[in-house]
């Protein structure tokens, strides 16, 4: 009964999730107002010649208004100019959402319920492909040129040698820092410049000190804060084997122990979702924050802090092997089976695999660093930009980018990062670390066996 | 009368209670038909897929792999002894002051009882989700509990209610009262107006106080109610999702998480194990119907 229960609610849910999502439908210019639009639920006839699809609508599911949606509504209006009578209907969905989504539709079998285009995070991409191979086309002989993405980024959606996913953004890590706050409290961006954690703690600390703003928020648990600070110094959660490497992972408990400093010392202040962690540094709660650069666009959203923003890259863990360097998140496209491929194939070749124009626009608005090699290129890296201040922040980042270490993450990437999250709130209250992160890893190896 | 003695004359093979008795049944499939397909059908189904592991369409006959795994998972253990926490701290509490507040409604000569009896039965019309979500903003870090309680001095600074354990699972059993108090409350108050005011006429008479009265009349009378109202919150308690989901996203940790938000989890966050969840959800259907069996033992005197 319980299973029944789950199967009905899961699918009211989807409904549900679908009908209430925000949808922004992005309309081609007014000439074709007269044309009456075809139903977003409809797919489009195919059209008689193969090669140049005409109009059509596509769907797509992505999250984040101020990063992907954005992104997604700029290529629609860049391919509509090519490709006159398009549509795209862009359902706004929780990353959390959209993976619920696709589990419920591949277990029950029902392929119908999927957009044409579904966003997907990188850490997520090879799980979700291998779990499901029958949900997603392969995108290998489409046309579109992998080779001009970055290998590593491209790797991240690849299978067995076939690409299933158009890379999209980049997720290197940044210090992003009130410049204001910290020279009221005597300091620059430059001190912050190749620091390691605990100097970046002092410094923390002198900041709360004189002006009452701790420097970061994150969500409570601090699993994304391990993840990125272990791969900074290039370990991974998972040996070559794909076994878990948590117990005895000495870069692990380093990262641990700064985690539990940077709490106990106020200078990060734990929250308990998303939300409140995007109002923290856009309300003036905390003097910063460190993310995947794609946090710019919802740190710009704050236009009464424009000017008084820099980008540092991140410290370090004090360890043989640790960098600067590291990355967070980062997403790309995935083409479902239920999906009018050859319009969705065609548009995604004209836009995030093939427009400079696109990643001109949607760089210094959301910050959306181009994994594609021909935009890497453009001038727009370059510019100074006025919101930090005139520093010239794309181009640092595509820098930091260029020295992250490659780790593996594998299959069970997020059941590896929860595990320890848990292991994090059970040392928070008090339990030893060592026996913390045993516990996590035979939860772990029980989770994957 | 006449008609039915006709048609026994037709079709004499029929009597008049075998003839009633076949009406009942017809009457009764339709609605036995439905509970088959939609309840013990998808029990059985649910107990196939059970024994089945894999992922997706992709799942293969594993016998009795996921009842021995569900034995030797400490995630899961944890989630039951999270989950009667709820029901031993959350039920008694709710049920009897469910009771207090139906006795005290039940008086005539109070003022005003519709609108208490409005406002206390008023949360459950509330959606689940979104009072979980307001309760959420209610207990965040810069949210309202916190801004009143160091307003009043009684905290220096803010406590991370929902990033500590004991206060998340706090809040998740205060969310529970708040939400169904009134629920009960309602049924204890039909209960209440089915006895009949001369048996409290007659004990007054006798010389019984108020309290006696209550332990003495309302109390034995009420049985079936309380005890209809005991498995409902037990069996509710049980199930509980919304709450874990949306007000503490189980957090920290799994430390606030109940079976069933277990249960979504594996079926359906990170790589899926519907075999699995299925175990879990069959192994909680067992505790449900063993703890209705025993309060009906218990309560059920007739």
């Amino acid at each position: 009964m319980k299973k029944f229960l789950a199967i009905v609610l899961s699918v009211l849910m989807l409904v549900a999730l679908v009908a209430c999502g925000a949808t922004t439908t992005t309309e081609t210019p007014p000439v074709e107002a007269e044309t009456p639009a075809p139903t977003p639920a409809q797919t489009p006839d195919e059209d008689e010649e193969d090669d140049e699809p005409a109009g059509g609508t596509l769907t797509v599911w992505c999250w984040d208004p101020t990063f992907n949606i954005f992104a997604m509504e700029e290529a629609a209006r860049i391919y509509a100019e090519m490709n006159p009578g398009f549509e795209l209907n862009i359902v706004d969905m929780a990353w959390d959402d959209i993976q619920i989504a696709l589990t419920t539709a591949a277990t029950a079998g029902n392929l119908d319920v999927l957009p044409d285009i579904v966003l997907m995070q990188d850490n997520a991409f090879q799980m979700n492909v291998i779990n499901f191979p029958e949900l997603f086309l392969d995108l290998t002989n489409s046309g579109i040129p992998f080779n001009e993405f970055a290998a590593a980024k491209a790797g991240m959606s690849m299978v067995n040698g076939n690409n299933f996913g158009v890379p999209f953004d980049n997720g290197t890590t940044i210090t992003a820092l009130r410049t204001d706050v910290l020279e009221e409290a005597g300091y620059t961006m430059e001190d912050f410049e190749n620091v390691t954690w605990n100097e970046f703690i002092e410094l923390g600390r002198s900041v709360l000190a004189q002006t009452g703003m701790p420097l970061l928020a994150t969500e409570a648990g601090g699993g994304d804060y391990i993840a990125f600070m272990l791969q900074s110094a290039g370990v991974s959660l998972f040996n070559a084997d794909g076994s878990p490497n948590i117990a005895d992972n000495a870069a692990l408990i380093e990262a641990i122990n700064v985690y539990l400093e940077l709490v106990e010392s106020g200078v990060v202040l734990e929250v308990n979702n998303w939300d409140e962690y995007i109002g923290s540094f856009v309300n003036g709660t905390v003097a910063g924050t460190i993310a995947g650069c794609w946090i710019l666009g919802s740190v710009q959203s704050a236009d009464d802090q424009a000017g008084n923003w820099g980008v540092m890259s991140i410290p370090r863990l004090d360890i043989p092997g640790g960098t600067n360097y590291s990355n967070w998140g980062g997403s790309s496209w995935a083409v479902t089976s239920n999906a009018n491929a050859e319009l969705a194939i065609d548009f995604l070749r004209h836009t995030f695999a093939g427009s400079t124009e696109l990643y001109e626009v949607i760089l210094p608005a959301a910050g959306a660093l181009s994994t594609w090699a021909p935009a890497a290129n453009s001038t727009v890296y370059a510019e100074p930009q006025p919101f930090f201040g005139g520093q010239a922040v794309f181009a640092d980042i595509v820098r930091f980018s260029g020295n992250v270490p490659a780790i593996t993450t594998g299959v069970f990437f997020y059941e590896a990062r929860d595990a320890v999250g848990f292991a994090v709130v059970d040392i928070l209250g008090g339990a030893d670390i060592e026996q913390a992160l045993q516990e996590a890893q035979d939860l772990l190896v029980f989770q994957i066996g | 009368m006449q008609m039915s003695e006709r048609a026994i004359t037709r079709k004499p093979k029929l009597s008049l209670a075998q003839k009633r008795g076949l009406t009942g049944w017809a009457f009764l499939a339709v609605a036995a038909g439905l509970i088959i397909w939609m309840n013990f059908y998808p029990m059985v189904r649910g107990f196939y897929i059970a024994l089945q592991s894999g992922v997706g369409a992709n799942m293969q006959f594993a016998g009795d792999l996921n009842f021995r795994r569900l034995f030797a998972d400490p995630q899961f253990r944890q989630t039951i002894s999270t989950t009667f926490l709820y029901l031993v701290v959350q039920v008694p509490i709710m049920l009897l002051t469910a009771l207090a507040l139906a006795s005290m409604l039940n008086n005539r000569n109070l003022k005003g009882r519709g609108i208490f009896r409005t406002a206390i039965f008023l949360p459950c019309t509330v959606g689940l989700v979104a009072y979980a979500l307001v309760f959420r903003q209610m207990f965040a870090f810069d949210g309202l509990i916190n801004t009143i309680l160091i307003n009043v001095g009684i905290l220096e600074t803010g406590h991370n209610w929902l990033g500590t354990a004991w206060s998340a699972r706090l809040v998740i059993i205060l969310g529970l009262l708040w939400r169904w108090t009134g629920f009960n409350m309602i049924f204890y108050l039909a209960g209440l107006q089915n006895i009949d005011r001369s048996i409290y006429e007659a004990a007054r008479i006798d010389g019984a106080n108020p309290f006696q009265q209550f332990w003495k009349i309302t109390i034995p009378l009420l049985r079936p109610v309380i005890l209809l109202t005991a498995i409902m919150s037990t069996n509710g308690t049980l199930q509980l999702l919304d709450e874990s989901l949306n007000l503490t996203m189980g957090g920290p940790g799994i430390t606030s998480r109940t079976m069933a938000h277990q249960i979504f989890a594996t079926a359906f966050q990170g790589n899926p194990n519907i075999g699995y969840a299925s175990a879990m959800a069959f192994v909680i259907f067992v505790m449900v119907a063993v703890l209705a069996l025993l309060q009906m033992k218990v309560g059920d005197k007739r």
